[in-house]
């Protein structure tokens, strides 16, 4: 494994500290844990847009132009974008095309890929881990009825990876969290999260079961390789393929494959709500996020996948920005939630706030006294998600209550 | 000929009257001798009866392929049904995928009717100890996934219905009423099953002996998977039409003869892609490496088409299934379906090829709803048949980010969509 911050190890790579005007990257730069009055700020554009037909491209152009252009972050530069594709590529919500409720809408991901072409990106990687597969993600937007000719259309040198198993890199990446991390001390991802200049994640704006919402940080839960952190994964190597999904880092019920560093407690809690959101917040501390979009055009309530608490939604905004952190905290507001909010308080029922964790770890600050929000006013846009969605009555996850007792030793 | 596998403890004549007005026609006996009064009735009520010992029936290793038989007759096969859990009631088996295990008799199917292609296939299984639940829907789907893959299932009748239909028992009755819809069905509809199966990938096997096991369950698992194929044996040369092909699965790991290794060749030059195992990697060497997308292959171009080598040796059907279909893409793929992940689909075209019919069968008990299609091509009209509905519904196309969509009503255990251009 190369260790993405440990020079001599063969990394010869471009710097990741680059861009966005994010804080230091390093680790002796960044904010002590629990120092959350010190995380950085970012401006986040927060528009309408009503669809994904015309009005989509010129609403994130003028977007990306009012955060200070895309050039500045992506001229000649390497770019990957985790998108999210969540789930079975065939489930609908009805008749509903799944990018209109659980997916990023390709409108979303091919304007952005687009923007960034016209910017100056020299190469643009889009990236996803399609569930328990090791398939092309071309083939699993195939499977949706995508064209994936609409993303390499709309710049040049488009690429693809599935990025849930070894994929097209010959070795493993180790990013370590800094300051140690709250629940891995560390992640070995695939190559295309180190070989690139800029990261982008662009999510959807829903709600989670286990994590309360899911945005542009949560988006980053699957990064994670299955070969490794998933069900199946094998005990000491990694796995050719995923066989799994990422059951074991919601549960804690097994390592991940001993190549890679066990989580830091055995003896914390295995429940979801305790470790999906620190380990989404690990992960953005680790592999920092260099633009964050929110397609919250159209979206489900009720959770992130189909179920019949779901219920399809045009909440008709989107949300853009170089911080994470601070994109999410827009976003959540947006949807009605309280971005200070914390466990036992909506969306976070059941779960702590990834928010918070992010916020702790230095990424970004929550506070939207200390966000600037270009653009539209958020009272001016807020839909309530709770309010949209169907009453139901809101339990510990299922999965929390299947969770094994830890290892020992 | 529709075949219905008599109890041996039903001695009434009378009982033939359960028959009356339905498709089945062939009744099978123990024992001709054994039953000479139900026999003599049956041959006088226009029913062909024919012993089981004279049928050569028996599991699909054992079949003679050359026989003289007017059918071919297969048995010990599994109850098509998703496979409950052994964790409790109510619990679903999941593959790998995390999509429902599904068994189905489909590949035997159709792995029969090429190897004795002129003859009717018939299957033989009865519900297991295991399963709990044998009502119309258990029955329909057994009839469906049998006459959706070409063949017939010999009806065979649970304890219930065999102790039921006699005295008059009303759910035995509905039972029985609901076998005789679903066969009657397909007997209107017989002319589907000379349509020609249509497939993305050929799977070329010899399908016995020691790639019995790795050719047979690609079969099973490319149809878990919703991989369109088409069944190509090496022991019968006749089958191995490679014409229209996107691509060939070598599945065997000896290596070819020197006429089908030519046939391969031939295939794969002008554009088709062919996949071999490990070990004949060297007999189709290709020229330029290409990049490839699906780990544990390597991908040359051979002339204006290309050859997947494997660099592992194939141990586990299930991933080769996977692999082949990431090699072979869905771009190739006649239609989409969304919310089908418990439906098994079948896809021919008629002879004309103006026509192409998908055939649905849904394992799951619950209604398939918002089920929808997006066909590749061009469609002039579409229509959708359902069992004991007696005229097919029109159905009108949706448009749906760009393309033409099929919005189905909602349907439970089998549905045939006919589309035309």
């Amino acid at each position: 494994m190369r260790n993405i911050q440990t020079p001599g190890c063969g990394m010869t790579r471009r710097s990741l500290l680059a861009n966005a005007g994010m804080a230091a990257l390093g680790a002796g730069l960044l904010p002590r844990v629990g120092k959350a009055v010190e995380a950085p700020s970012t401006p986040v554009a927060l528009a309408r847009c009503r669809s994904y037909d015309a009005e989509l491209l010129p609403t994130l152009t003028k977007m990306f132009d009012q955060m200070g252009g895309l050039g500045r972050l992506v001229k000649d530069k390497t770019v990957a974008a985790k998108v999210n594709l969540t789930g079975n590529p065939d489930s609908r919500l009805g008749f509903i095309p799944i990018g209109c409720t659980t997916w990023t809408h390709p409108a979303v991901i091919a304007a952005t890929v687009h923007l960034l072409g016209r910017a100056g990106a020299r190469r643009i990687r889009i990236l996803e881990s399609p569930w328990q597969s090791a398939e092309p993600v071309q083939e699993f937007m195939t499977a949706a009825g995508w064209n994936s000719g609409m993303f390499t259309s709309a710049a040049a040198n488009v690429e693809f990876e599935n990025t849930n198993f070894l994929g097209y890199g010959k070795r493993y990446i180790r990013f370590p969290v800094p300051h140690g991390g709250l629940l891995f001390p560390a992640f070995d991802l695939n190559h295309s999260y180190a070989d690139c200049d800029v990261f982008v994640s662009i999510g959807k704006m829903k709600e989670h079961q286990t994590a309360g919402i899911t945005l542009s940080m949560k988006n980053c839960f699957g990064i994670t390789p299955c070969t490794i952190y998933g069900d199946g994964a094998p005990e000491d190597e990694p796995g050719l393929v995923p066989l799994g999904g990422r059951f074991p880092i919601h549960a804690g019920s097994r390592q991940p494959s001993k190549c890679s560093p066990p989580e830091i407690d055995l003896k914390s809690p295995r429940q979801g709500g305790y470790r999906v959101p620190r380990c989404v917040a690990d992960l953005v501390a680790a592999r920092p996020v260099h633009l964050a979009i929110i397609d919250g055009i159209e979206s489900q309530t009720g959770g992130e996948g189909i179920g019949l608490d779901t219920r399809h939604v045009t909440p008709h905004v989107l949300v853009a920005g170089t911080n994470t952190v601070c994109v999410d905290a827009v976003g959540t507001a947006v949807m009605g939630f309280d971005p200070m909010a914390d466990r036992g308080t909506a969306p976070f029922e059941f779960c702590d706030s990834t928010l918070r964790l992010a916020e702790e770890l230095g990424v970004g600050t929550r506070d939207l006294k200390r966000i600037e929000v270009i653009g539209e006013r958020i009272a001016d846009v807020v839909f309530d998600y709770r309010k949209a969605g169907f009453p139901i009555q809101r339990t510990v996850p299922a999965h929390d209550w299947l969770a094994t007792p830890p290892r020992k030793g | 000929m529709v075949p219905f596998r008599w109890p041996s403890a039903w001695s009434e004549p009378a009982l033939l009257r359960l028959f009356a007005g339905s498709p089945i026609n062939c009744l099978l006996f123990e024992s001709l001798s054994g039953a000479k009064a139900v026999v003599d009735a049956a041959r006088a009520a226009g029913f062909t009866a024919l012993e089981w010992s004279e049928l050569g029936a028996g599991p699909l290793a054992q079949v003679k392929w050359d026989s003289p038989a007017p059918q071919t007759v297969i048995t010990g096969l599994v109850w098509p049904r998703i496979k409950m859990s052994a964790h409790g009631l109510g619990d679903v088996d999941a593959g790998p995928t995390g999509a429902p295990w599904i068994d189905s008799n489909s590949w035997v199917a159709r792995l029969a009717a090429v190897r004795a292609p002129h003859r009717p296939v018939w299957l033989g299984f009865e519900l297991g100890n295991d399963h709990t639940i044998a009502g119309s829907a258990s029955y329909i789907i057994a009839v469906a996934d049998s006459a959706a893959s070409g063949a017939q299932w010999m009806v065979t009748l649970d304890d219930n219905l065999r102790e039921g239909l006699p005295a008059g028992n009303a759910n035995a009755l509905k039972t029985w009423h609901s076998i005789l819809d679903a066969l009657a069905f397909f007997e209107k509809h017989r002319q589907w099953a000379a349509w020609d199966r249509w497939g993305s990938i050929g799977i070329l096997s010899s399908f016995a002996g020691k790639d019995e096991f790795m050719g047979q369950e690609m079969l099973n698992l490319a149809a878990r998977r919703n991989l369109l194929y088409r069944v190509l044996d090496r022991s019968f040369p006749a089958s191995c039409k490679l014409e229209g092909l996107p691509a060939v699965l070598y599945a065997d790991s000896d290596p070819p003869s020197a006429e089908l290794k030519a046939q391969l060749a031939a295939f794969a030059r002008p554009g088709g892609l062919l996949i071999v195992p490990r070990a004949l990697a060297a007999l189709f060497q290709g020229e330029k490496t290409v990049p490839c997308s699906v780990a544990g292959y390597e991908l040359r171009s051979f002339g204006r088409g290309s050859v997947a080598a494997a660099t592992r040796d194939w141990d586990d059907p299930y991933f080769l299934a996977a692999d082949v279909h990431n090699l072979v893409g869905r771009r190739n793929d006649p239609l989409t379906l969304f919310n089908a992940a418990s439906l098994w689909r079948h896809y021919s075209v008629n002879p004309d090829s103006r026509a192409a019919l998908l055939q649905l069968v849904a394992f799951a008990s619950r209604p398939n709803e918002s089920v929808s299609v997006a066909p590749a091509r061009p469609f002039r009209s579409a229509a959708m048949y359902t069992i004991g509905r007696g005229a097919p519904v029109p159905l009108e196309p949706v448009k749906v980010e760009g393309r033409m969509e099929l919005h189905l009503p909602a349907f439970s255990f089998y549905t045939a969509l006919e589309v035309r251009s």
